[in-house]
């Protein structure tokens, strides 16, 4: 799993030895504001742009900067910004529903390991190792492929490989907890197994697992838009960003810059979340032990 | 050491079993009957329920599984539904591709992630550090189909520097040097991401080992700043050793999208076709590969670890 929790993993040192700056850097705030631009694209702008799918094969490939076509059209026809635009939406989509589902997945699993004795502890957490031995990509596509092409297949998939990694930040978390002198006062109160883990343990689960969450966020789009443009995600002529980087990569001879602008968009999507992801980390100041 | 390996070993087996197991189900959530579309719309009843027999596909599942491990472990993987050959040869042809192309990366990642590591983490600050320390965070950010995409149309296919695709040139050529053209942007690009992790991994541990008391002891008995390098470094090994050796296990999986860009004959660009093709036998021997050569170098690695490292062997 590559970088799957490499973001989250790894210990920014450079702050080890003077006291931690509770202040989000440069670059953590401007990549906050891409993702809020991002956010808003996605919500507002399918209503700034025209019909996505409309195609006009009388100018197909126009170059960008046409009058009418500010990107440029594609192989169909098609107005790329539109696309974009309105591909933004199931990008995003398609990259935060299996973070949000491996989250509460993976927290309930992670949490209930934590809780359980030395049996279920082994049982749940030997079984999520199983997926370690796999390259997350592949196994991802061998689920998907299983499954069959399709937008909510893919998230499934995601969603499977992404799981194992967030169970184990939370098992992690849920553990050191247990031996605390506020969790030894809620036993010897009397409080049962489910209080204890809704009101003592998930309430400081929640952060480090958010803080994760949000840096596996740029790993997922880029999986899901890789699962479509392996043509394992969302199928024609609906645009995402993976999709177009498969069609556009017909012309790649003819028109070489088509297939560059939905590659970028996924780059930037990535980097942005990415940068944030850390700059949350650093400031919560959260460290996963996780690598996956 | 050899109890150390031996225990390493052992651990690897229910593992694999898992993985089986794993790959297993994802054969037998596939809808449709198989022997349906075996036999076509021609197929009498009775026909299909003896295919079926002869198939094992009536028995329970766990004789099933049974039945297809023993398949699997003598490099059995059945017949290629799209190419209809057998699908063990084809496999292992498309790993050799793969393995070359990963051990490139790589290497270059190792290379540029000691170079990135190591500058960033014995000068904290100034220009070199800072740009050392964004392309970390760049690299492990990149898509390696966007950047594949990008390199092939700014280096590839307008200026003409690189092949734009395949392992060798088909007329004619041949050879290292033509082998040697075409592998160097799939390696640059599926580098990237391996090359930011062990950048970030080395600069911590670099970060972490010249903060230990040694590092000043050394230094204040008039060791030179080389000689004290050495020692630091040397402790460094282990986990440098670690997280190398697990990104090119990863390499494994991340070549996929590369080779899929690139057309480079591998694993990653036989799934790929496969997925288009439908045929499933080629991509769950293909992941069932990967995931016994991910095992098996992280088993590699671990044994390495415990040879640099006389401390994890207990």
């Amino acid at each position: 799993m590559t970088a799957l929790t490499e973001a989250a993993s790894l210990p920014d040192t450079t702050t080890i030895s003077k006291p931690r700056r509770r202040r989000m850097t440069a670059s953590a705030t401007a990549a906050a504001v891409v993702v809020v631009l991002i956010v808003l694209t996605a919500l507002f702008g399918p209503l700034l742009v025209g019909d996505p799918v409309a195609g006009d094969t009388a100018h197909r490939l126009l170059p960008a900067g046409t009058a009418g076509h500010v990107l440029g059209t594609d192989g169909q026809g098609r107005d790329v910004l539109a696309r974009l635009v309105d591909g933004t939406r199931l990008s995003l989509l398609a990259g935060l529903i299996p973070v949000l589902f491996a989250a509460i997945v993976g927290t309930g699993l992670g949490v209930t390991a934590g809780l359980s004795g030395k049996w279920g502890q082994r049982l749940i957490m030997r079984t999520l190792d199983v997926f370690y031995a796999f390259p997350a990509v592949l196994l991802a596509i061998a689920i998907a492929a299983a499954l069959g092409s399709g937008l909510s297949n893919a998230i499934i998939a995601l969603a499977v490989i992404l799981v194992p990694p967030v169970a184990r930040v939370a098992e992690t978390e849920t553990r050191r907890l247990v031996d605390l002198d506020y969790m030894e006062a809620a036993r010897a109160s009397g409080a049962s197994r489910s209080a204890i883990a809704l009101r003592q343990v998930l309430p400081n689960v929640a952060p480090p697992v958010v803080v994760y969450c949000t840096a596996l966020i740029g790993l997922s789009i880029v999986y899901s838009a890789g699962l479509s443009f392996l043509g394992l995600g969302i199928s024609p002529p609906t645009p995402e960003w993976g999709l177009m980087v498969s069609e556009h990569t017909q012309y790649i001879y003819s028109a070489p810059f088509l297939a560059a602008i939905p590659a970028l968009a996924i780059l930037v999507a990535s980097v942005a979340f990415n940068v944030l992801g850390d700059g949350l980390r650093d400031l919560l100041d959260v460290r996963g032990e996780v690598r996956a | 050491m050899a109890g150390y390996l031996g225990r390493r070993l052992l651990m690897t087996i229910p593992i694999l079993v898992g993985v089986s197991i794993v790959i297993f189900i994802t054969i037998k959530i596939i809808p449709g009957d198989p022997v349906a579309s075996m036999l076509g719309p021609t197929g009498s009843p009775e026909a299909r329920a003896a295919l079926h027999a002869r198939l094992g596909l009536d028995d329970p599942l766990p004789v099933q599984y049974f039945a297809w491990l023993a398949h699997s472990v003598t490099g059995d993987f059945g017949t290629s539904l799209a190419r209809h050959d057998a699908v063990a040869p084809i496999v292992f042809d498309a790993l050799v591709n793969t393995l070359i192309l990963t051990l490139a990366a790589g290497a270059l990642a190792i290379v540029l992630g000691l170079l990135i590591g190591a500058l960033t983490g014995l000068r904290r600050t100034g220009i070199a550090a800072r740009i050392g320390n964004a392309f970390a965070l760049f690299s492990i950010s990149v898509p390696q189909y966007s950047i594949g995409l990008l390199l092939i149309i700014y280096l590839a296919s307008n200026a003409g520097l690189f092949p734009v695709s395949g392992m060798h040139n088909p007329n004619g050529g041949g050879g290292f040097v033509d082998l040697f053209n075409h592998l160097i942007l799939p390696a640059i690009t599926a580098a990237l991401v391996p090359a930011g992790i062990i950048a970030r991994m080395f600069r911590s541990s670099v970060l972490d080992v010249m903060s230990m008391d040694f590092v000043e002891a050394l230094t204040a008995r008039g060791l030179s700043r080389a000689r004290v390098m050495r020692h630091a470094f040397h402790n460094t090994v282990p986990s440098l050793l670690t997280v190398a050796g697990l990104q090119i296990g990863y390499l494994l999986g991340g070549v996929v999208f590369v080779e899929a860009v690139f057309a480079w004959p591998g694993i990653g660009l036989l799934v790929y076709q496969s997925i288009t093709q439908r045929d499933l036998p080629v991509i769950q021997a293909g992941v069932l590969v990967s995931a016994f050569a991910f095992v098996l170098i992280n088993l590699v690695v671990d044994a390495l670890h415990g040879l640099v490292d006389p401390r994890i062997r207990t």
